[in-house]
């Protein structure tokens, strides 16, 4: 068990590593940073005296090293269109897409698994079909469109909710709901498909004839058993929901990384969109690693011979 | 049995509608000049805002309506088609051409070559698509070649994990052992006898890849970061019927909905597709 963490830890590290490399790589592709900051009358010597200063005069692996280096220590530039640091920015907003992105898996898990749970029971009916089509649409119509005729249905036609902003718990529930919705589809079906599975196994059987009540079945044995395909899945949907958190925020106006890095896009803002995406990139890698670590845990089987 | 009713009966096995509907879509976007009505990008300020002829103030010279600058809804959906469809068919290709040489390498050779591999497909693999086309839009710009890049470089990682799996389940074959003692290069093992029995799976991820790659697509131009205005996309269609969605809903309705059909039309057909490959349905 030690020897696969150790192994899935320095993959992880190489994966990261990678990931550096593409992000430093388009950092310096996309032009010359020096022409973008200095001022229009800068003569040729102005322009090497910026260039020494910002150490773009340096081999680029060394100016690699520099980037490294200094995002270990936490300085991640500074904002091209504000410039404030940007670790602080990130400081900023990180807590908020933290508390939308988490209780939207919080809230996407319970309603899946009731969902799939109870369509895998009522396998045929109209409680079943029903969810697959709710699943289906839900994975075909795109989802930043359903954010938008959510905002339509609840804050302006029916004005339950408000439309935007973050401020107390109402504005909360659009926001994580629609984002809940991205995981929805997947996880529905996938642990609808795995309690079918299970449902027809000798032991559940055997706890049927065994005269356990039908929701001892259930929940006691079947469910604990289709949970583990699921695991897998847990990493995906993780990658999913930041994914839409960068949507949802930038619908609902949410002050968080999401929308952060949707305003750096549109005025070109690229340290700031480099340090979000690295960022994000430890987060992802973090989770599968942990996913991975805890299916091996989990299953046996799953180990490096 | 009549040549009629043989023909009813074939085509009752087949998954009509996503078929229909998918041969619509790419007949719009070969002839789009031909069948939009208008010009997508000819705005008329007198014009906007007007709703689809069936409600009230509409009127059949704008079927579907304008939008708020007045172009043609319908219109701007119909080369809206040919942008999506060209993009997500480069994308298939070339995700498809990359992804399925590395895996099947990877998968044949083994060892440090498919080690080395997988760590570079993981990477891939692991990262949210959307962030990585979102860097390189603000990289690079955004334009139909950014997008077809980044929508790339992230899509070939599914089809060398399969590839690589599915190689791997046949390299034990005795097919594949008689080759070899034969004298077959490892090339020639690879394209002649390996490659088609993997290219049943093949075909399923790719007709399920349509769908994501359009949904992507359309995200990233939703996002401002795909295909740059004026050209237009589904997704910025969306995305411009924002403001006034209460009053006219139908510049992000019926865009969407276009989205929805061919997303659902990829995903069923994969699904059909999976299910006729499958030998041990094919009796039912």
């Amino acid at each position: 068990m030690t020897r696969f963490i150790i192994i899935r830890l320095i993959q992880a590290f190489a994966t990261l590593i990678v990931i550096s490399i593409v992000i430093f790589a388009l950092a310096r592709a996309s032009g010359d940073p020096v022409m973008l900051m200095a001022p229009p009358m800068a003569t040729n010597e102005d322009l090497e005296v910026i260039r020494k200063h910002l150490g773009l005069d340096k081999s680029l692996p060394e100016q690699y090293w520099v980037f490294i280096k200094n995002m270990v220590r936490g300085d991640l530039g500074q904002s091209v269109q504000n410039r404030k640091d940007v670790t602080e920015l990130i400081a900023n907003r990180l807590p908020n897409t933290a508390k939308l992105s988490l209780s939207a898996i919080f809230v996407g898990i319970l309603t899946s698994m009731i969902l799939g749970v109870t369509a895998a029971v009522k396998r045929g009916t109209w409680v079943d079909n029903g969810v697959k089509l709710v699943a289906i649409l839900g994975q075909a119509l795109p989802s930043f469109w359903l954010a938008i005729v959510a905002i339509f249905i609840f804050a302006g036609w029916l004005g339950w909710l408000p439309a935007g902003g973050m401020k107390g718990p109402a504005t909360f529930v659009l926001p994580v709901l629609t984002l809940s919705f991205f995981m929805l589809p997947i996880y529905t079906r996938l642990i609808r498909s795995s309690m079918l599975e299970v449902l027809d196994t000798e032991y559940v059987k055997l706890a049927r004839i065994k005269g356990l009540s039908e929701k001892a079945v259930i929940w006691k044995h079947a469910f604990r058993n289709a949970i583990i395909p699921i695991l897998t899945a847990t990493g995906i949907t993780f990658a999913t929901i930041v994914t839409g958190a960068v949507i949802i925020e930038m619908v609902f106006a949410w002050p968080g990384l999401g929308r952060l890095m949707a305003d750096a896009l549109n005025q070109r803002d690229f340290p700031v969109i480099q340090a979000s995406v690295m960022l994000v990139a430890v987060v992802v890698l973090t989770v599968n690693l942990l996913v991975d670590i805890a299916y091996a845990w989990v299953d046996p089987r799953i180990r490096y011979d | 049995m009549t040549r009629v009713r043989h023909a009813w009966q074939t085509s009752r096995r087949l998954p009509l509608v996503p078929i229909i509907i998918f041969t619509i879509v790419v007949f719009v976007a070969i002839f789009a000049e031909a069948i939009s009505p208008h010009d997508p990008n000819a705005m008329s300020l007198a014009d906007r805002l007007s709703p689809p002829f069936f409600m009230s103030e509409g009127s059949t010279a704008h079927i579907l309506g304008t939008d708020n600058i007045g172009r043609d809804v319908l219109s701007r959906m119909i080369f809206g088609a040919r942008i999506s469809l060209s993009i997500s068919l480069l994308v298939i290709i070339i995700a498809t051409v990359i992804g399925t040489t590395l895996g099947m390498v990877a998968g044949l050779r083994g060892g440090r070559l498919d080690a080395f591999l997988m760590r570079i497909t993981d990477a891939a693999l692991a990262f949210p698509a959307l962030l990585i086309a979102l860097l390189l839009a603000v990289a690079l710009g955004p334009s139909f070649r950014t997008v077809v890049l980044a929508l790339s470089a992230l899509s070939w990682a599914p089809f060398a994990r399969m590839m690589r799996g599915e190689t791997m389940k046949i390299r034990g074959e005795d097919f594949v052992a008689q080759a070899r003692i034969m004298g077959c290069s490892q090339t020639r093992i690879l394209i002649k006898h390996i490659f088609p029995n993997v290219v049943n799976t093949l075909v399923v991820l790719m007709t399920m890849s349509v769908g994501l790659v359009i949904l992507i697509e359309a995200s990233l131009s939703f996002l401002g970061a795909g295909i740059p205005p004026p050209q237009p996309s589904w997704g910025s269609m969306v995305a411009d019927g924002r403001e006034k969605f209460a009053t006219a809903w139908w510049i992000s309705l019926f865009p969407a909905l276009a989205i929805g059909a061919v997303v659902l039309s990829g995903n069923f057909l994969g699904d059909w597709i999976r299910d006729k490959m499958d030998p041990r349905l094919r009796q039912l």
